[in-house]
């Protein structure tokens, strides 16, 4: 049965519940005045109820007897017995037609004609008075035939919820410590048996209290388009609204919590998003506004989507306002990107109406929006296209009390992370983590990314130390999208927590979000992350996004040089391979590798790999005893395992390799720190050691050579796009790319497809095969076309 | 008007904080202690399955010396929050024998903050303290 059904068949019951005893007091009292009200009241809802629903005899009924009722409180009649049985005979239809809803089953048959017509004052008729009484016996045998049908749903308040479920916390508790005792004491195979099922039950149990609390998000929805009905009559505008995923369910209090910021966005796009209809049929539009609202759950979090088929945020509008209030400067707004422009209304202060409506009021607004996503551990953001409309996305967590975390410890104490922040967990020992420090400040390069590092020791002042190779690192993602580093002593495990509030003098440090009880009954502190990151600055603020994004351009063009890998071979020699290569760094047992005459293989998480770096001939390789690193090598399709002795660190190199005179396993020698470091040849190892499966042979990309333009921007797209970059001059190609203002004749003969790039957009629109430079997407969809013309 | 109140040793003084006001009296396992939390959270411990905030009563009034631990602990409840103080003593429930009435020239710095007045009872005048105030911290205070 339809939820919203329920809801009204359970009130109508309470109801009736409550006033049988007022029903027989007025039927003996019928001068009652308290009592008729409460009866009239019921008739009352149960009329308004049926409105709602498609029950046109339910609510005839209702309709009468009301009106009648509202005679006698008007002292137009007179209440006297015969009115007083034909009341009652509605509300035992009434009673009746609510139990066959409930059923599910049709509607009773008969006219309901007749105990309408006994509520009219000259009804006399002596059949009616039969008709009216035969169908009160009717309704009392049926009463009596189904029996009296227990409630299928029950309200409770929250608070009893809440107990059970630390009851079963208690429980589950009680349980873990039985469970230390019992493995104390030893195998006892009459115990273990029930205990076992002990505590299969119990994890039922506790799955069952979680969902009690659940609610489906259409309890947020219900309420939502009469608020856009009233909100678009005040402003002229016309708007439908759609929902979607209404069965998502997600914890009651968090429903509580994200009313009031979703109820914002909606009237944020009604007042601002959605035009008026003469204006929306000017621009092309349908004159009635669109707006939807989309659920969906991905995990232990939800996603909501809020879009409006408005006029979209105006980013130079918002861009101004922004340095009119003093948020940015226009130096610092120009070198933002349209993304982060929009982003500036979720700043305190800045509010994009021109006038304050009573709507929408004035500056307090999305900052507040943002401030109460955040506080339940979600996040929001927005993108928009202007004349399109506007598309709010908010990512909460499914519920408030349990959240899934991450358990750290420093010097002993653990400390709980929620997950929704971790991105990646390394260890300080990896080689693709380095620390640096610069003054005070820890920092961290992970795979190539230069990242602020807080060590948690630093951050609760226990015993505090400078980040090092011996903690393990928690990468922290914030809502804003800054990344950080956090190093602590140990990572234990990742547990599903419930998190109860702190006293409020623990919760002034700023640094803790909760506490929780660990399985083994030692209360642990959740970390508030946000606020930790912005005490220490990492939080970058408006001012700083620019600043940062120019940094972010320069590393990029820095980065335009070759990373390397490098290593010490199991003969000793200084080497280093292109990082972009190596997928993985492993450790394997010496008794993991098969080496013979013509075949070196190595076994990794149960797998036979090729092995490499054991010298040419692999009859004299000498495998070393105990654990021996390898390289996963990977060219995206196949990987190679490379055995090293020792892994050194990785290097940018941003001069050319000098050649490798014949060796042609190199691809040429580096310098690195003044030393000469060979590079091994990936290309050629992979060719070499291709592996019996054939991988699909990549299309091949022929790109004009000794163009700084080409090496450096178009060849990696042209990578990405799923080519190989033409490396021999011999070599077929199956597309060609060519550079049409350098006036080189193409030769075409040998690619099926040429793409033409030019540096003058104008041209490039004059021909169908051209392309201009900086045009990415027609570039890669021209890239496209030549593979699928390829494979057709 | 007569009101159960326990009492308490703290920093050798006899005080006493209502007895309706004590959910129960524990012995205190582990404190695991809370960086960068005020002086006087001694830090959480677990009583069946929640948390307790463990408040240092000698920090929290000033007082210098440690509190030993050992003793056992009031569990009070203040605003949804639980508490276990952290004293010197708990001595034993008795009935207060007069009104809440104040003591010319205050009961001195420290103690004049939490203060809520002075009753007589068998074991001679004691200081009523109001645990909301005690909980609250010095710094609280001072705010």
């Amino acid at each position: 049965m339809d939820d919203l059904l329920a809801e009204f068949v359970a009130e109508t019951r309470e109801m009736l519940e409550a006033i049988e005893g007022e029903l027989v007091a007025w039927e003996a009292e019928p001068s009652d005045r308290a009592r008729l009200d409460n009866i009239f009241r019921f008739v009352h809802t149960v009329k308004g109820n049926c409105g709602f629903f498609d029950f046109p005899r339910l609510e005839k009924l209702s309709h009468a007897a009301e009106g009648v009722l509202a005679e006698v409180r008007a002292g137009r009649r007179h209440a006297d017995s015969r009115l007083v049985s034909a009341v009652l005979a509605i509300i035992d239809r009434i009673t009746q037609m609510t139990t066959a809803i409930e059923a599910g089953e049709e509607l009773p048959e008969g006219s309901d004609e007749f105990l309408i017509a006994a509520l009219e004052g000259d009804a006399s008729d002596v059949g009616e008075t039969v008709a009216m009484h035969s169908a009160q016996e009717e309704a009392e045998t049926k009463t009596t035939d189904t029996g009296p049908q227990a409630p299928r749903s029950i309200r409770l308040p929250v608070e009893l919820l809440d107990r059970v479920m630390s009851g079963v916390s208690d429980m589950v508790l009680a349980r873990n410590d039985l469970a230390r005792r019992l493995r104390d004491a030893g195998n006892e195979p009459t115990l273990d048996g029930p205990f076992e099922r002990l505590s299969g039950i119990l994890s039922d149990v506790r799955e069952a209290i979680t969902k009690m609390r659940m609610q489906r998000i259409e309890h947020l929805y219900n309420a939502i388009p009469r608020l856009v009905r009233d909100l678009s009559t005040e402003l002229d505008k016309q708007v439908m609204v759609d929902f979607e995923g209404g069965d998502v369910e997600l914890d009651r209090e968090m429903i509580e919590m994200i009313r009031d910021p979703v109820t914002h966005l909606i009237r944020n796009a009604i007042d601002h998003g959605i035009e008026k209809p003469s204006e929306r049929l000017k621009s092309g539009k349908r004159e009635i506004g669109m707006l939807a609202i989309a659920a969906r759950q991905s995990g232990n979090r939800i996603t909501i989507v809020i879009s409006d088929d408005g006029a979209g945020l105006n980013a130079d509008k918002i861009g101004k306002k922004a340095v009119a209030s003093g948020l940015v400067s226009q130096k610092e707004l120009d070198a933002m990107p349209p993304e982060s422009v929009t982003d500036l209304i979720f700043e305190a202060g800045l509010s994009t109406a021109d006038e304050v409506s009573a709507v929408s009021g004035r500056g307090v607004g999305m900052d507040v929006v943002r401030a109460n996503i955040e506080k339940i551990g979600g996040t929001i953001t927005v993108s928009s296209n202007p004349g399109e409309g506007t598309m709010f996305f908010l990512q909460i967590p499914l519920t408030l009390s349990i959240i899934s975390a991450l358990t750290v410890s420093v010097d002993g104490q653990r400390f709980a992370i929620p997950q929704s922040y971790v991105e990646e967990i390394a260890h300080g020992a990896s080689a693709s983590v380095e620390f640096s420090r610069v003054g005070e400040t820890d920092l961290v390069t992970f795979r190539d990314r230069r990242l602020p590092c807080l060590t948690l020791n630093n951050v609760l002042g226990v015993k505090p130390r400078a980040a090092g190779w011996d903690q393990r690192l928690v990468l922290l993602r914030l809502g804003s999208g800054d990344l950080f580093a956090l190093a602590v002593d140990k990572i234990h495990d990742q547990e599903d927590l419930v998190i109860k509030p702190l006293a409020p003098a623990v919760m002034q440090t700023g640094t803790y979000a909760g506490t929780t009880l660990l399985d083994d009954g030692s209360p642990v502190l959740m970390l508030d992350i946000p606020t930790i990151a912005s005490e220490n600055g990492l939080v970058s603020d408006v001012r700083a996004r620019p600043a940062q994004a120019n940094i972010t351009e320069k590393t990029a063009v820095e980065e335009r040089g070759r990373t390397l890998m490098t290593f010490v071979g199991l003969d000793g020699k200084r080497r280093a391979i292109g990082m972009e290569l190596v997928a993985r760094i492993d450790q394997v047992p010496d008794e993991a590798f098969a080496v013979d005459d013509d075949r070196s293989q190595v076994v990794v998480d149960g797998n036979i790999m090729t092995l490499v770096g054991v010298g040419n001939k692999a009859a004299n390789a000498e495998i070393p005893t105990g654990n021996v690193k390898l390289l996963r090598l990977s060219d995206s399709e196949r990987e190679l395992a490379y055995a090293v002795a020792e892994l050194g660190e990785s290097v940018v190199i941003t001069e050319d390799l000098a050649s490798p005179e014949s060796d042609k396993n190199l691809e040429g020698v580096a310098l690195i720190e003044g030393k000469p470091v060979p590079v091994v040849d990936g290309y050629r190892l992979f060719a070499k050691h291709g592996g019996a499966a054939t991988p699909v042979e990549k299309l091949v990309c022929r790109l004009p050579e000794g163009d700084d333009w080409v090496d450096r921007m178009l060849q990696p797209l042209v990578a990405a796009a799923g080519y190989r970059v033409a490396s021999d001059a011999d070599e077929t190609a199956d597309v060609t790319i060519a550079l049409a203002d350098k006036a080189e004749t193409i030769e075409a003969s040998d690619a099926s497809h040429v793409i033409k790039i030019h540096s003058d957009p104008d041209a490039a629109a004059a021909n169908d095969d051209s392309v201009y430079r900086y045009d990415r997407a027609a570039l890669e969809n021209a890239l496209r076309k030549a593979r699928i013309g390829d494979r057709s | 008007m007569r009101e159960l109140i326990v009492i308490l040793d703290i920093a050798g003084r006899r005080v006493a904080i209502p007895a309706v006001e004590v959910q129960s009296v524990i012995e205190l396992d582990d404190i695991y202690p809370v960086p960068r939390a005020p002086g006087y959270v001694a830090g959480l411990t677990a009583m069946r399955s929640q948390s307790l905030t463990v408040i240092d009563c000698r920090k929290a009034l000033g007082q210098d010396g440690t509190t030993e631990r050992g003793e056992r602990s009031p569990v009070i409840e203040v605003d949804g929050h639980l508490y276990a103080l952290l004293v010197d003593g708990v001595d034993d429930v008795v009935e207060t024998q007069s009104d809440i009435t104040p003591v010319a020239g205050g009961f001195g710095k420290e103690w004049e903050h939490v203060a809520q007045g002075m009753v007589e009872t068998d074991r001679g005048p004691t200081l009523l303290i109001d645990i909301h105030k005690l909980i609250g911290g010095r710094t609280a205070i001072a705010a």
